[in-house]
């Protein structure tokens, strides 16, 4: 397979504090590539050490199979990068922002315009960014990141700051780029809700850690949920289900069903009805972020 | 590559007040001698023989302060172009190299203090004109007290914009920046290798030139220095 940022091993330590601990991270052409982990899992480090902002302890960091400690202008040619809190000159106007880095990308003019078009910010294309919202000034980077028609577009939490229908603007956008494009993407967050809407493929990082790496498919797998029953006389009805040979556990006088079928959950509310007990709720426990770190981290030490 | 890094970098100095500053330097440093002129003048003319000369001499007395003052400030307001939403991380983001980047910040700081030269001679020679200190104007002298202490004060901008690209705290540059101007205030009083004596062109051998040449020499060091350290540098 055909990668397009491949790292060995990257390490980065502060001092004594290690902030990335040998990352291994493969990120396949044409894919969106989801970096989830939790505030302060090295994230935002990782991603500085594949721009060449920081320079790693240890470790070697490859994209288009070129070695970035050599060819980082080259690279970088071919790279959009949206890093932390969006960066802006604030006594400049939106359109002078991205004129100064145009400059230096070399790209045509009217790319300026075509890049606000994509954003939404044609119409304050002349306003001084001191006076856009955080959504605004969020929205201005991430054209800054598309100015120069990268083949990999790097965001770090892109959608921080926005309103509901920004979130999703950019979220289709995201979605949208790759296939138009031919893009790759690698977009940090730390809720899963997110990358779950958007990645393609799944990086969760967390203490500097690299502990899964795979598809969203199979990452869904590792999240899946139980269904939660609360009924009357619930000891009894858990044991009347365990006479009917159908499995679930009890807790703290709820029934858990790990099997989650339609059909299984239509037969478990029959069987409860039928022997005279009264439904309250039947819900879906989706389980928090936490929660599958959690049981990732717990499978890591078990392995 | 170096043309368009350096008209990014003009272009992000605008509506900053760069050019004004650049203006008020000299301007201040001129409307001095207006005043002091225009109060006694009978009495300064009294003083030497060569009225030129002596204006020259007047007027140079403040060149140092105002330059390392001015240094001082468009340092600090280069890199908190960059600081104020560490639009650095961009920058570095960008396929450019690092010493170039450096590179064209000190330019475009060597490009203002040299426009503040110019306008130095040229605001010195206007007065000195409208003050009819006499025919022969001496230029040659004009050039040098205008530009001299440029040279020699090379080494102060390359320190000033070397600490204040590496500190995150622009308390820091302004600090150094002005316990500077106190060392220039008493350039009399301090030894010949500090560089804040320079730009006052007095040394021991009185050759003012020793001063222009120290400041070209000792200035590239601290440049390549500092340029050396923004290349190694994390981003943060």
């Amino acid at each position: 397979m055909e990668y397009v940022v491949k790292t060995k091993g990257l390490t980065k330590s502060f001092g004594k504090e290690k902030a990335v601990t040998g990352l291994d991270m493969k990120i396949p052409k044409g894919e969106i590539y989801g970096f989830l982990g939790p505030n302060g899992a090295g994230k935002t480090t990782t991603i500085r050490m594949l721009l060449g902002l920081v320079k790693p302890t240890s470790g070697t960091t490859h994209i288009f199979q070129k070695d970035l400690k050599k060819e980082r202008i080259n690279i970088l040619k071919r790279v959009g990068a949206l890093v932390e809190n969006p960066s802006y000159y604030p006594h400049l106007t939106a359109y002078e922002n991205l004129e100064a880095l145009r400059k230096i990308l070399g790209v045509s003019k009217s790319r300026i315009h075509e890049v606000l078009e994509i954003v939404r910010l044609s119409d304050v294309a002349n306003k001084k960014v001191k006076g856009f919202s955080l959504g605004m000034k969020q929205r201005l980077g991430i054209a800054s990141s598309l100015l120069n028609d990268p083949e990999l577009l790097i965001l770090d939490e892109p959608t921080n700051g926005l309103d509901p229908s920004g979130i999703i603007e950019i979220r289709q956008l995201i979605k949208r780029l790759p296939s138009e494009y031919g893009m790759t993407i690698l977009i940090s967050s730390h809720l899963l809700s997110e990358i779950d809407q958007m990645a393609t493929t799944v990086g969760i990082v967390t203490k500097g850690k690299m502990i899964f790496q795979d598809s969203i498919e199979v990452m869904r797998m590792f999240a899946h949920q139980n269904m939660s029953l609360k009924v009357s006389d619930s000891e009894q009805a858990w044991r009347s289900l365990l006479a009917n040979g159908i499995k679930s556990d009890y807790k703290d006088g709820i029934i858990l069903l790990s099997e989650r079928s339609n059909e299984e959950v239509a037969k478990v509310v029959h069987t409860l009805v039928q022997d005279g007990f009264s439904i309250y709720r039947v819900e879906e426990e989706k389980k928090s972020l936490e929660n599958i770190f959690l049981q990732m981290t717990k499978e890591e030490r078990e392995e | 590559m170096m043309k368009t890094l350096l008209s990014a970098d003009f272009l992000k100095i605008k509506r900053k007040g760069f050019w004004l500053l650049t203006f008020l330097g000299p301007f201040g440093v001129v409307a001095l001698q207006v005043v002091n002129y225009g109060y006694r003048k009978d009495y300064l003319l009294q003083q030497s023989d060569n009225d030129w000369k002596y204006y020259l001499l007047n007027v140079s007395s403040f060149i140092p302060l105002a330059l390392v003052l001015g240094i001082a400030i468009l340092t600090s307001f280069v890199a908190s172009v960059e600081n104020e939403t560490n639009a650095w991380k961009q920058l570095i983001s960008l396929p450019v190299s690092k010493m170039r980047v450096y590179l064209s910040k000190f330019t475009v700081l060597a490009c203002l203090l040299w426009v503040s030269s110019c306008l130095l001679m040229l605001f010195t020679l206007v007065y000195g004109i409208f003050l009819g200190l006499g025919e022969e104007i001496p230029y040659l002298d004009l050039v040098k007290f205008s530009f001299y202490p440029y040279f020699a004060a090379l080494p102060i901008l390359a320190l000033q914009l070397w600490i204040a690209t590496f500190s995150q705290n622009q308390g820091i540059p302004i600090t150094t920046g002005i316990l500077g101007v106190i060392f220039t205030y008493s350039a009399f009083t301090l030894p010949d290798w500090m560089i804040w004596k320079w730009p006052s062109l007095i040394n021991d051998w009185n050759e003012p030139i020793i001063n222009v040449l120290l400041g070209i020499g000792v200035g590239a060091i601290l440049y390549i220095a500092g340029m050396l350290d923004f290349t190694r540098r994390d981003v943060k």
